[in-house]
């Protein structure tokens, strides 16, 4: 069968008249593009002081002194300067009491691991109050008589206050709430793990609701034709449709935890950012940039587990 | 927030069980290794003060100054942190403009579209040999861009060239046109191909299908996303004024150490507000633009 080429242009205007072409679509695209022109001329941005010889100088300096310290007016020698490195992995910054750089990395490694399993247990259990179709008077169900106003307002105020909190957890970078805790806390690794719990907790519990309120919902009115509850139907019948995304998001976030959770120690925490500081307090820029390179092996291993571990869901469902 | 979508199906019922086993198991073995112990989290009595001290005023944050002393020529609370926040959201839009043309420009190469597979890209030899080295060269950069977060960048400035408000701003755009770049490539690569093969029937060059046949499809999901990683500069932002540069940071630190827990209340409101807005910005973008 051809197709005409009136069904052609048809089809074409149809298309076009599907288009995204709102009115806020062109708002936020003008507003943004505004702030950022305005941005340059607001900003206390001084080209000619950024650029300017002193700082010049000032970056030759710092480019000497980022050869490993051995070699500083010493021709490269790889393995003088694989010892080094060695040192740094075995006993961390050069001065007493330093943890070793390898277990700092580890350490990292552990925060991050350890925020996103409890931030991902909190998010399953905000997810389904923030959920629309879940929390309803009626969920999944026709119901003959049809809810009072009152429980309609009731569950209405549910997912307002469980999206509010998801907000605020998520609103405060995790460099303040570790920032915060730190004085409560005084574990060396417990505010960052709780840092990043917590704003993890805010953006999972969203995505998760996200998941959960576009279900497909014909298995669903029928468990609740059965006669399951709705605790029952979150279990049996929502639960097995969101872990693929639960999954997928998961490892997600987990990517940025441990980009996040690198930073944390520069407060004082147990993680690589703790030697980066002390190493840049003491002007050892070798040093600082050494672990700033294995934060970046451990970032890239990081991402690379995630993508195949995101891969390997895809595939399985 | 994860630009590619695929529908939901029910995960093999053998393997569910073994990967949340999995995952916990690794969320058991950080606990262990990270020596922690749930006493640790009860604050000690210094630490309960000033918890004490701190949620206290969570509902009646400071509406003047605090400070035992305050120098003359200090602008009031409100207006200073006003400015604080000012510079944040500057600093963050400054980035944000640098980091979209990384990403616009770093994003071309780090995709597929435009040399691999017919849709764009010719077969001539120079596509098939120069274009994947750039396309390799590309996404290795944008993924060191990237690893490097934005404080650390911000160290490595500070000690380079010092205190400069630009190497703020340079600091922000680097891992954010990398992440932009990543995302925006994924789109494009992901945007349905239809149109671009119609255009290049009608004999428009690989440059002429990309603008005109890819981009257009990815444009709302991009807007949306470039929106929500403005949400994250903000953040990033603020973070920057730990680091001496004149953000809000700053003065919630400043309040903080002060022990002027009001103030940093105030601070803490100021920023949130803004965020928060943003947050409900970027996502009333992504509810309707991208499906």
């Amino acid at each position: 069968m051809s197709v005409t080429a009136h069904q052609t242009e048809a089809h074409v205007r149809a298309l076009h008249a599907r288009r995204p072409r709102s009115r806020f679509l062109r708002f936020s695209m003008g507003f943004f593009v505004l702030l950022m022109a305005a941005s340059w001329f607001f900003g206390d941005f001084d080209p000619a002081d950024t650029f300017s010889s002193r700082r010049g100088a000032n970056f030759e300096r710092f480019a000497g002194e980022v050869r490993p310290y051995p070699l500083h007016d010493e021709p490269w020698d790889w393995s003088v300067a694989a010892t080094w490195a060695g040192e740094r992995l075995e006993s961390g910054v050069s001065k007493e009491g330093s943890p070793g750089g390898l277990e700092s990395a580890i350490g990292t490694l552990a925060i991050s691991v350890l925020a996103i399993v409890i931030a991902a247990l909190a998010s399953l259990v905000f997810c389904w109050f923030a959920a629309r179709n879940v929390a309803a008077p009626e969920p999944f169900a026709p119901s003959a008589a049809p809810p009072s106003r009152t429980r309609r307002w009731l569950w209405r105020g549910v997912v307002g206050i469980t999206r509010l909190v998801l907000i605020l957890l998520r609103s405060m970078p995790e460099y303040i709430l570790a920032y915060l805790i730190m004085s409560m806390v005084g574990s060396p690794a417990w505010p960052a793990v709780l840092a990043l719990a917590i704003h993890n907790t805010g953006i999972l519990g969203r995505l998760n609701a996200e998941t959960v309120e576009n279900v497909d919902v014909k298995p669903l009115v029928a468990l609740r034709g059965l006669g399951a509850s709705r605790t029952r139907i979150a279990a049996v019948g929502i639960w097995p449709a969101i872990l693929p995304r639960f999954l997928l998001y998961f490892f997600y976030r987990w990517e940025t935890c441990v980009r996040e959770a690198t930073v944390l120690g520069i407060l004082g925490l147990a993680s690589l950012g703790w030697l980066i500081d002390e190493a840049q307090v003491a002007f050892k820029y070798d040093e600082m940039v050494f672990f700033i390179l294995l934060g970046v092996l451990l970032v890239l291993g990081g991402d690379l587990v995630s993508a195949v571990c995101r891969r390997l869901v895809r595939r399985a469902s | 927030m994860e630009p590619s979508a695929s529908p939901a199906r029910p995960f093999p019922l053998r393997t569910r069980g073994a990967v949340l086993l999995a995952l916990l198991v690794a969320g058991g073995w950080a606990f262990a290794y990270l020596d922690l112990s749930f006493g640790d989290l009860v604050p000690n009595e210094g630490g309960l003060d000033i918890a004490g001290r701190f949620f206290g005023r969570a509902f009646s944050p400071a509406l003047t100054s605090e400070a035992d002393f305050v120098p003359e020529g200090t602008p009031p609370l409100l207006v200073a942190s006003l400015a604080a926040l000012k510079t944040t959201i500057v600093y963050a839009a400054a980035a944000m403009s640098l980091s979209l043309l990384l990403g616009l420009f770093l994003g071309f190469f780090a995709s597929t579209a435009w040399w691999a597979g017919d849709p764009v890209g010719g077969r001539t030899l120079l596509g098939r040999t120069l274009a994947p080295a750039i396309y390799g060269f590309t996404r290795v950069l944008i993924g060191f861009m990237r690893s490097v977060h934005e404080v650390l960048w911000a160290v490595l400035f500070l000690a380079a060239f010092g205190l400069t408000p630009l190497s703020a701003v340079f600091a922000i755009a680097i891992p954010y046109g990398g992440t932009l770049a990543k995302i925006f490539s994924e789109m494009i690569d992901e945007a349905p191909r239809g149109p671009a093969l119609a255009l290049r029937g009608a004999g428009a060059s690989g440059i002429q299908v990309f603008f005109f046949g890819l981009v257009p499809r990815a444009l709302p999901d991009m807007m949306a996303y470039a929106f929500y990683r403005f949400e994250c500069a903000l953040r990033s932002s603020a973070v920057l004024g730990f680091f001496g540069y004149e953000t809000i940071g700053r003065e919630i630190e400043q309040a903080f150490d002060g022990t002027n827990y009001g103030e940093v209340w105030t601070h803490l409101y100021v920023l949130m507000a803004v965020i928060v807005l943003f947050d409900w910005w970027s996502g009333q973008l992504r509810k309707r633009f991208v499906a």
